[in-house]
């Protein structure tokens, strides 16, 4: 999934051509499937989860039938009942959450933006071969790719090997189950998400834009400052949006690479439903993360929206 | 001087880039390496070359592996290959059928929800995997229904309809109407001219979409992990499970068969896509194709 298709499923509202010759009843069949299936196997799923969230958790799990917002609260840290304290550890878990899912959409715009900027500048044949390469990873097992690195990150594993046999450091570097570890998982998994749309707003890059501001005197850092940052700016969000989304709630890397010491939201909601057995609680912590992607989605298609309705004009005149 | 500054800056760049392709690559190559070490203790001192690692997860004999611990373990993982299996293809069947009925509809009539349609089939591709695992999970333990692979097919489907409705939306997007227009003044009925000029016109989008369906499905894993039941694990849950219990040699060998397996299926699909692309040109396209 791209940027543009990001916007431009929502954008694209006007049906290009009316057929007034195809009856209504070929309508209702082609859409009831979808509208039955995801009614009844998407919303409704939701909308029991929602109220889940909002109910009172049984003592040896299960739920119990009374309203009780207290589940929001206890994300919040708020004491509940008098034998619990304020504790804010939910509270700093997600915190972790979003801190780590930012500092991976930077770390991923740093190490892309270079290569992406290369890519544009192969020739065809060899561009292509690098884009193929770039998307392949992204296709092979998920799970495996993960292996990987714990089989690189353990401690008698292939980076401590790699560093011993430099002859930098003998001793192992105990990288796994550190924050640093879930973060080279997460920017493993991620480049593709933020590379696809860097790579498509900087192939756009009309390169006489650049050539002209040097002309005019600009050095090579205004240049980029306020040439080539603004113009690709629009693929630094998509992309760092797309990289943003998935790892907040992931919980795979964190329990893979992370173990007990990094633990992100996606890991407490795991176990709520698989250990804890708080059914109502897990339900409000996703109910959360879900709130925080979809703002971001709504303020990211507003954006779009916006910025394209002002931008045609502009275009066009170039062209 | 200030050439050659330009030169070795161009020069930075491609070392980079090439950097960049080690680091996508060299781990997938490792797991590979690791599958033919024959050092039982310790994958990272290279021994000899063995395929004893691939012999012991199909129960074939072998000296390295630890037989008795893995004469059950390579009756799961059939079973689980086979569970995945019958789950993504049954997925890419339904998926495909309905995201392509429902691509048509949204392209070809007018009617008043159609952005509400587009939103619709929207939110699956954006909710985070966790959410949506286990919004079904309550739901399909509140409603009474088992957890097995029936419900895989149908947490899977939630999403990949989406996956191939943007595939397929692309696609006809990117057609001439006319012919269409065109088959219905030469007196050909809707049922004629969508068998006869429509579907072979945007089968290139419908078949990308079935594979881009059939590799998530198999390589899902979130979703999978919350509502696959006790006996109907799909194989990246089953790798995970192994992984979390600890690392053997014999996981190297499975998940180099797994790697082998989803690169042939996309190398085949991205080039039958970009053969595609470049012998129909004339395709405005505006929407990317959304398998990248």
């Amino acid at each position: 999934m791209s940027t543009t298709q990001l916007s431009s499923t929502l954008e694209t509202g006007a049906a290009p051509k009316a057929r007034s010759r195809r009856p209504r009843w070929s309508l209702i069949a082609l859409l009831g499937p979808v509208t039955a299936f995801l009614g009844v196997f998407f919303f409704m799923p939701l909308a029991i989860m929602a109220v889940f969230s909002l109910l009172e958790p049984g003592l040896y799990g299960g739920v119990v039938w009374n309203f009780y917002a207290d589940n929001f609260g206890r994300i919040l840290g708020w004491a509940n009942g008098p034998i619990e304290e304020f504790d804010p550890v939910y509270l700093s878990i997600l915190m972790r959450s979003l801190r780590i899912a930012l500092i991976t959409a930077a770390l991923c715009l740093l190490v892309c933006y270079p290569v992406a900027f290369w890519v544009s500048r192969l020739p065809p044949r060899r561009r292509n071969f690098c884009l193929f390469l770039i998307t392949l990873p992204f296709f092979a097992s998920l799970i495996v790719r993960l292996y990987a690195w714990v089989l690189i990150l353990r401690p008698s594993g292939a980076l401590n090997g790699l560093l011993a046999w430099l002859g930098i450091s003998d001793a192992p570097v105990g990288l796994i189950y550190t924050e640093a570890a879930v973060l080279i998982g997460l920017v493993y998994i991620m480049a593709p998400f933020m590379f696809l749309p860097l790579y498509a707003s900087i192939e756009k890059l009309d390169r006489g834009l650049i050539e002209a501001s040097y002309d005019l005197g600009a050095g090579r850092i205004t240049t980029f400052r306020r040439v080539t940052l603004p113009l690709t700016l629009p693929g630094i969000i998509g992309g760092s949006i797309l990289v943003f989304i998935p790892t907040l709630g992931n919980f795979i890397v964190p329990s893979l690479l992370g173990g007990a010491q990094v633990l992100m939201i996606g890991n407490l909601i795991e176990q709520q439903f698989l250990q804890a057995r708080n059914w109502p609680f897990g339900a409000a912590l996703a109910m959360l993360v879900m709130s925080v992607v979809l703002g971001l989605l709504t303020l990211y298609v507003r954006a779009t929206l916006r910025r394209q309705a002002t931008d045609v004009p502009g275009k066009e005149a170039q062209a | 001087m200030k050439t050659l500054l330009i030169h070795v800056r161009k020069r930075l760049l491609t070392g980079y880039g090439l950097l960049f392709f080690a680091f996508l690559y060299a781990p997938i190559l490792l797991i590979v390496a690791y599958s033919f070490n024959s050092n039982p203790i310790n994958m990272m001192v290279w021994h000899d070359v063995t395929l004893d690692w691939y012999r012991a997860i199909f129960g074939l004999p072998h000296q390295l592996g630890d037989s008795e611990l893995y004469a059950d373990s390579t009756d799961q993982l059939l079973a689980a290959v086979r569970t995945s299996l019958t789950v993504a293809l049954t997925t890419t069947l339904f998926s495909t059928l309905v995201g392509t009925l429902t691509a048509l509809a949204v392209a070809r009539y007018r009617f008043r929800l159609q952005g509400f349609y587009r939103f619709l089939l929207f939110m699956p591709m954006v909710m985070p995997d966790i959410v949506l695992g286990i919004a079904l999970l309550i739901f399909f333990i509140s409603v009474g229904m088992p957890l097995g692979t029936g419900s895989i097919i149908i947490g899977h489907c939630t999403f990949l309809i989406s996956y191939v409705f943007i595939v397929v939306s692309a696609r006809l997007a990117g057609l001439d109407t006319r012919l269409e227009e065109a088959s219905a003044d030469l007196g050909a009925g809707p049922w004629t001219t969508f068998r006869r000029i429509t579907l072979p016109l945007i089968a290139p989008g419908v078949i990308g979409g079935a594979m881009l369906a059939f590799i998530i499905s198999m390589d899902d894993l979130v979703i999978t992990y919350f509502i696959s039941g006790v006996d109907s694990t799909t194989l990246p849950v089953f790798i995970y499970g192994l992984i979390r219990r600890g690392i053997k040699p014999e996981i190297n060998a499975i998940a180099t068969l797994l790697i082998l397996a989803s690169l042939a299926i996309a190398a085949i699909g991205l080039y039958l896509r970009n053969k595609q692309h470049s012998a129909t040109p004339a395709t405005p396209d505006k929407t990317d194709p959304a398998n990248d």
